[in-house]
């Protein structure tokens, strides 16, 4: 089913709820590794006809577009004024507008320009009887009534399917660029604690282990810090000025500099994220929040080591989020071990999330990690929104 | 009455108030003309009591009302027949200073000022700053999602409210989004439901808020026009060309007067229209943007544009803006202040309308407002004494409501719905729109016993919705089930 305006949409949907069949939502599948594979049997949904910009008003820094626009369209028809929306969300050429809320992406660039979710001034949601509820608007201040949009996003399209969403949009930054060093193991704590206290803030700064074919710059037997520094030019002039002398004291080795191209090289380290290899890896996601950030990757590092799995990790120093990928030699070698690892690294680490794998075995480890406080009243709304359990069942945490 | 005693019970004689003067404080809030005697108020001083009160009135029957400082101007707070009204006043301690992590733990009763206060020797502040900052609560801030002056560049209450502790329906103790480090919790975003939903979820009992560290460097440009024209251009040319000040704030020739007047700040009354505005950040930052906004309001036809002379001229050009409301004293006996959002390229034609409302009507309208936003904040003003005015400032501040929704815009940016303008929300949203936010409610508040008479235009009850099959208790069960 691959409904072409919201009315057929809402249609498709009130007749499969109607007839007791369940749906999965498809936008572009690049977030198709987060959460719990849809319990079948199902019915296919694609958003992807569902592509209009219904309303684009540079003027006023405001955009609504259609829940199947992949992110690259947009963002050409923003690039056009001179805008964008940061959503730094993987594979832009093939992700959805409407995908990227619903998974609550969280992007490297939020410490600054926020996350999507702030983005959104409005939406059309279609739900589970076919209802098509807008909330909000074009206005980038409201509060008539309860924020309604703020629940689709994060929700995997378990409460309605985003048909529409109203995005404020802001500036094109106009320069980037990018530093690139490697990071010895015995600078690595000052440097990163530099890096986050520069007074003009990076746009991201990254510690990576590994991804070789996929992120730049080479480690050899040492990570590297990959710096993305963004604004006018002379911003630029001055933050490149501080970080230099910051890295400088920290120890840190001579650092190669991007400017052309540095957007690019940022869209493969985003990337990176969720990248697969083949069916012999599975990729988690933790966040560091209030402790060290070297402490828990060099310890998630340690604990693949035991399990004789390799490990590529890529730590965002200005979000505390920590990317790590395992994988073995093939999809067998990694099967045997991976349901042992799961249940240990999340000894370690409760919160940790899976966001990628191909595995057979990805949907039985511990996708979400453990459930917050609130979960009741997560599941009364999901009962009052889709009593039949026709979106997405299954999918999102606690088997919502 | 055993009600009463029940409650006394709970939070002791010195928090519960029946009767007189203290009484009659807790009959309104911000918004004029309405009184409404609670059956009783108490003034709990930890969670568990708010938790208890809530059970205690559940089983009594007795709606509950939430009351923060009661500066709210749509009579959330307003009390409904019998009720209890809970007022987090007494809840007023700051929990834990969390620097490296960026974050406060305060309880719901702290004044929005006093967070800053508290930090301001640490080189840190809360960001959202509502005109009312000295005296409204966080708690009301949380519950109407509260801007101010400077959320232009840094975001309302929704952007810094990142958890929260509620009490819920059940007189149930449950945390939502971040609690202790965590920046984004799994799960559907309650709290961002949360923030906004004008005491109609629950109770908040504690606030996790985010710090900023404080700007390096502030500029404070003040810029003059011919009319609102001008100056309602200069804004849209300024968001356009994607220059974020902190803060741009318009003042019309009324407001200034009123400003003027009450605060003797220097500014001239010969002007149509004022803007005042704010660009922070670092140094080399607030130097490129205050240049090019400075370019585009001489583009737009500015008569003056000036800085402060000092921290002393820019903290009374800031009082000034922000006590604009009360100073409509100085010019009329009465005003009633208006709150709608419009698309910012709309301001010129907007504030034309309004003119022509408010001379049809014969009543002047006086406009100071959060410009960089849309939000609009006409002051109808009018004098209580002449029988049918009040009315009629109330007739004028409806139609302007219609007009921004002609125009694209919304009922509400800051000030909320509550009671006020329930009776437009269908103006604004469909049936099924709000069935959707009913929804909400329901699943948080089945029967409806927070603020049941405010937001929603008709009241509702939280049937089952017809036509749509139950989910088994089993098969809810197999749902928990699964990790
Ligand atoms: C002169 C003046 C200027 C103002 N300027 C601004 C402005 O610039 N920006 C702006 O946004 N607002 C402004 N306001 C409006 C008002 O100050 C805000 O709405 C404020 O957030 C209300 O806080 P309060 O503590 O007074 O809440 P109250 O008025 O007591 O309550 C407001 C609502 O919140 C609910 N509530 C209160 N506490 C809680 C709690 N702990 N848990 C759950 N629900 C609760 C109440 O039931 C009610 O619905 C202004 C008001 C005045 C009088």
């Amino acid at each position: 089913m691959t409904p072409s305006s919201v009315e057929e949409l809402s249609d498709v949907v009130a007749s499969c709820n109607r007839s007791g069949e369940r749906i999965a939502i498809e936008g572009g599948n690049t977030l198709a590794g987060m959460g719990v594979p849809v319990r079948a049997p199902y019915a296919h949904l694609r958003t992807a006809s569902l592509t209009a910009v219904v309303e684009d008003a540079p003027t006023d820094l405001v955009v609504a577009a259609q829940g199947g626009i992949t992110l690259r369209n947009l963002a050409t028809q923003l690039a056009a004024h001179g805008t964008h929306i940061p959503f730094d969300a993987p594979l832009a050429h093939q992700a959805t507008l409407g995908g990227t809320l619903a998974a609550g992406w969280l992007g490297p660039r939020r410490h600054l320009y926020g996350r999507p979710r702030d983005y959104v001034i409005g939406s059309v949601a279609v739900l589970a009887d076919g209802t098509i509820a807008r909330a909000g608007g074009m206005v980038v201040k409201n509060v008539s009534g309860y924020d309604m949009s703020r629940l689709y996003v994060g929700a995997f399209g378990t409460l309605g399917i985003i048909a529409q969403a109203n995005m404020k949009t802001t500036a094109l930054p106009p320069h980037a660029r990018i530093f690139i060093a490697p990071l010895p193991e015995g600078t690595r704590r000052r440097a990163l604690a530099s890096v986050v206290s520069l007074r003009i803030a990076p746009a991201a700064a990254f510690w990576v282990e590994g991804f070789h074919q996929s992120i730049d710059g080479e480690d050899g037997h040492e990570g590297r810090l990959i710096v993305l520094l963004e604004g006018s030019a002379a911003l630029l002039e001055r933050s490149t000025r501080d970080l230099r002398s910051a890295l400088g004291r920290a120890g840190v080795p001579e650092t190669q500099i991007l400017d052309t191209g540095a957007r690019e090289a940022f869209g493969r380290i985003v990337d990176a994220y969720v990248s697969c290899l083949g069916e012999r890896s599975v990729t988690y996601r933790i966040s560091a929040h209030g402790q060290s950030l070297v402490d828990r990757v060099l310890a998630a590092r340690l604990l693949a080591d035991r399990f004789e799995l390799r490990a590529d990790t890529l730590a965002d120093a200005m979000n505390d989020d920590i990317i790590l990928r395992v994988s073995d030699l093939d999809s067998h070698a990694l099967g045997a071990k991976i349901a042992m690892f799961d249940d240990a690294f999340h000894d370690d680490e409760p919160g940790a999330t899976v966001v990628a794998g191909a595995h057979p075995q990805r949907a039985s480890l511990n996708v979400w990690g453990e459930l917050p406080d609130a979960f009741d009243r997560m599941r009364a709304l999901k009962a009052r929104f889709d009593p039949n359990g026709t979106l997405n069942p299954g999918r999102f945490i606690g088997g919502i | 009455m055993a009600a009463v005693s029940d409650f006394i019970a709970i939070v002791g004689e010195r928090n519960t108030i029946t009767e007189g003067s203290e009484l009659r404080t807790y009959e309104a809030d911000g918004l004029p003309g309405f009184r409404v005697r609670p059956a009783v108020v108490v003034l709990p001083e930890t969670t568990e009591q708010v938790a208890a009160c809530v059970r205690l009135a559940r089983a009594l029957g007795m709606p509950i009302v939430p009351r923060g400082s009661g500066t709210g101007l749509s009579g959330g707070a307003l009390p409904v027949e019998g009720c209890v009204v809970i007022g987090l006043s007494r809840m007023k301690a700051i929990l834990e200073v969390d620097l490296p992590n960026r974050r406060m733990r305060v309880q719901p009763g702290v004044i929005n000022l006093n967070i800053s206060r508290h930090l301001a020797a640490a080189g840190y502040y809360y960001a959202p700053d509502p005109s009312s900052q000295s005296v409204c609560s966080i708690g009301g801030n949380v519950a109407e999602n509260s801007g101010g002056a400077h959320c232009l560049k840094y975001g309302f209450t929704v952007n810094h409210a990142v958890g929260a502790t509620i009490v819920t329906a059940e007189g149930d103790i449950v945390s939502v989004g971040a609690h202790g480090g965590e920046p984004d919790t799994l799960g559907y975003d309650l709290m961002g439901v949360f923030v906004g939903s004008e005491g109609l979820l629950g109770i908040v009992t504690e606030v996790l808020v985010r710090i900023l560290r404080t700007p390096q460097a502030t500029r404070t440009i003040f810029a003059t026009f011919p009319t609102t024209d001008e100056a309602g251009a200069a804004v849209s040319s300024i968001i356009s060309a994607g220059i974020v000040p902190a803060a741009i704030e318009m003042m019309d020739q009324l407001a200034i007067e009123a400003i003027v007047a009450a605060t003797r700040v220097d500014w001239p009354l010969d002007v149509g229209a004022a803007l005042l505005m704010d660009v922070d950040g670092v140094a080399a930052e607030v130097e490129h943007t205050a240049d090019a906004a400075i370019a585009a309001l001489r583009a737009a036809g500015a008569i003056e544009i000036r800085s402060p002379r000092d921290d002393g001229e820019r903290a009374l050009m800031w009082k000034g803006r922000k006590g604009a409301f009360a100073a409509m004293g100085r010019i009329s006996p009465n005003y009633y202040v208006q709150d709608g959002v419009i698309p910012r390229k709309e301001i010129v034609a907007v504030l034309r309308d309004i003119a022509r409302l408010a001379s049809e009507a014969g009543l002047r309208v006086a406009n100071v407002f959060h410009a960089g936003d849309g939000n609009l904040h006409p002051l109808i003003l009018y004098d209580g004494r002449i029988p049918g005015q009040e009315a009629l400032a109330e007739r004028v501040g409806g139609e302007i409501l219609k007009t921004c929704i002609r125009y694209g815009g919304s009922i509400t940016g800051e000030h909320g719905v509550g009671f006020d303008k329930a009776a437009y929300m269908g103006d604004l949203f469909t049936e099924d729109d709000l069935a959707t936010m009913q929804l909400v409610r329901c699943a948080f508040d089945r029967d409806v016993i927070f603020n049941p008479n405010k937001v929603f235009p008709t009241p509702r009850l939280c049937g089952d919705r017809p036509g749509i099959y139950h989910p088994h208790a089993a098969e809810l069960a197999e749902v928990a089930g699964r990790g």
